[in-house]
């Protein structure tokens, strides 16, 4: 500050600082204004979650609650519905589809980055082109198939069909051939098995990738809406995405905005809390799967 | 006997051995495939071939029930509705975003901040998309408080509009998916080497020349991407349909896209064979996407392949 008032600055220096000065306070403002119109809906449901039923709809709006109602939506909507059955289920199906299809994803990954078998260019080309597909294309002969094998309205029905997916396959391969073969070659030197340098070789090696990776099978799963939907038809088997929707009707003639903000903000922390603490790897996630097309 | 350990341990022979290993890693997957990707990709097509109400085993009858899908008219509305949403989300959202991450990719004070705040949406599922925009748009809510100086209605009908509940729809959707396709943008920006730009600077352009003749060229895989992965799902839209919209796709099936008419063939008429059929079409209109993104365009670090 003390430097730009020298009377040294000539008229010109310092109406290019002015305009520069001005330029980015367009800038600024213009970036605010969108940044608030797009974090408007989620600070209205965080904020919903804690106002009296009447004063979310009440406009203005309140920026703040008027009458703060502490976790009141959070315990009606507990007690509406099995939230917490919901709750685990959706952390169940996620854990598991997450956990195997990051194993099994770096297996094929690590059997197609580094070794030659006959078939191997068909079936990776293959594989490749599962990604393809739209998943509302198999919905009907998936669940058919599903029906056939008895697992409607069961945990395997909801986990089973999501555990693997071609793109895991696909990133951990990229991953796995930048692992040096001279690593490998010399622990089977040392007598150990394939299955054993993959376990305690490859996977160690593929670890930054498979923090990417959990990342975004967590969000697939977590976010999942229409397979549990056709497949859950019992309501205790129902996870958070389809049960949370019945809150958006009323409730015995109550009107139930509060709790579908509650459980909306329970089922959006979790995602939250991966965006503050691994925002790296949730944006390198989102960006290299295209999941949230 | 040493011969024999010769022979089968010999050095080609192991290495030979070892590629079994390649085949035994990537088995369990493509058993996994086989059973739960190929086979219902199959069955679905021969499905679209047979009237199946899950009831009694399918009957094989040709192509009846795509003959019958052209004459009704609940699929050509679907059709109509499903361009719509393609249209009305996509070409917005495209220019939007690029507009979205050129502002962010000049430098000024608060910027990461503000581009934390713009990057919400992309935290929440869209079932809470959904819920959260079914509140915004209560009759008597924020939006028609928001527009009332304009309308000067106390109370409006977004989501039982016949006019407004497609568009407001749209809104949720352009809201919700603009964070992901300013990032790749932004991606995009970053990656053109900043000597090009000051190369165009050298030679006497300002901005917005440098804009249309130096980055939007280089911009063009990133614009094809971004253009055929939100046309992709933008044509599978169903969800903020589903649960925005008064019974599941109305009123009066003007939210009733393709992937909604595939839920209620197949969940509340269990008209199976229509169902698969109208998935069928469905998957050649993205093939035609994703055929002309490959068409247009693969120098791209962003496409799947």
């Amino acid at each position: 500050m003390a430097k730009s008032t020298t009377p040294y600055e000539s008229d010109a220096a310092f109406e290019a600082r002015l305009r520069r000065r001005i330029q980015k306070l367009i800038l600024f403002s213009t970036a605010a204004l969108i940044a608030i119109l797009f974090g408007f809906p989620m600070y209205f449901m965080a904020v919903s979650a804690f106002k009296a039923e009447a004063e979310i709809l009440s406009t203005p709006f309140n920026w703040l609650p008027q009458e703060f109602v502490g976790l009141y939506h959070f315990q009606g909507a507990f007690e509406r519905a099995p939230i917490g059955q919901w709750y685990f289920n959706s952390v169940f199906i996620a854990a598991v589809q997450v956990a195997v299809g990051i194993f099994f994803g770096a297996m094929a990954g690590y059997g197609f980055a580094k070794f030659q078998f006959r078939g191997k260019k068909v079936l990776f080309a293959l594989i490749l082109s599962i990604m393809a597909v739209p998943f509302q294309i198999l919905l009907i002969p998936l669940y058919v198939e599903i029906r056939h094998f008895g697992w409607h309205n069961t945990y395997a029905g909801l986990i089973v069909p999501g555990m693997l997916s071609a793109f895991a396959i696909f990133l951990m391969r990229q991953f796995a051939i930048s692992i040096p073969d001279e690593l490998l070659d010399s622990a089977r030197i040392d007598g150990a098995s394939e299955f054993r340098i993959f376990i305690s070789i490859a996977m160690p090696l593929l670890a930054p990738a498979s923090a990417s990776l959990a990342i975004i099978l967590f969000l697939a799963s977590w976010n999942n809406f229409l397979w549990p939907l056709v497949v859950a038809q019992d309501r205790n088997l129902w996870t958070l995405p389809v049960g949370m929707t019945v809150f958006s009707q009323p409730y015995r003639g109550e009107p139930s905005i509060g709790p579908s903000m509650a459980v909306s903000t329970l089922a959006t922390l979790p995602v939250a809390l991966l965006f503050l603490f691994f925002q790296r790897y949730f944006i390198e996630g989102m960006m290299v799967s295209g999941i949230k097309g | 006997m040493i011969s024999l350990y010769r022979r089968v341990w010999s050095e080609k022979n192991v290495i030979a051995r070892r590629q079994y290993w390649g085949l035994i890693f990537v088995l369990p997957c493509v058993i996994f495939f086989a059973v739960f990707f190929l086979y219902p990709l199959v069955t679905g097509f021969y499905l679209s071939l047979t009237k199946y109400t899950l009831l009694r085993p399918p009957v094989f009858i040709g192509f009846d029930n795509y003959v019958n899908l052209f004459n009704d008219r609940l699929f050509l509305k679907a059709i109509n509705v499903t361009l719509g949403f393609v249209v009305g989300s996509t070409a917005p959202t495209v220019v939007l975003s690029l507009f979205v991450a050129l502002l962010f990719y000049q430098k000024f004070p608060g910027r990461e901040g503000l581009k934390l705040i713009f990057f919400s949406p992309l935290l929440p599922s869209v079932a809470v998309v959904s819920v959260i925009w079914v509140v915004l748009l209560h009759p008597s809510g924020i939006l028609t408080h928001i527009v009332r100086p304009l309308t000067g209605k106390a109370e409006i009908t977004w989501v039982h509009d016949l006019t407004l509940s497609p568009i407001v729809i749209v809104l949720a959707r352009i809201w919700s998916a603009m964070p992901f396709y300013m990032l790749i943008w932004l991606a995009g920006l970053t990656a053109i080497p900043q000597e090009l730009r000051d190369a165009a600077r050298v030679d006497g352009a300002n901005r917005i020349q440098s804009f249309w003749s130096v980055e939007l060229p280089l911009l063009r895989p990133t614009a094809v991407f971004v253009m055929a992965v939100s046309t992709i799902s933008a044509f599978q839209g169903f969800a903020l349909q589903f649960v925005i919209s008064p019974n599941q796709g109305g009123p009066v099936d003007v939210n009733t896209t393709l992937g909604i008419l595939i839920w209620k063939y197949g969940f509340q008429f269990f008209r199976m064979g229509d169902a698969a059929a109208i998935s069928v079409f469905l998957f050649a209109c993205i093939m035609i996407v994703t055929g002309s993104q490959i068409a247009l365009g693969r120098s791209d670090r962003y496409s799947i392949n």
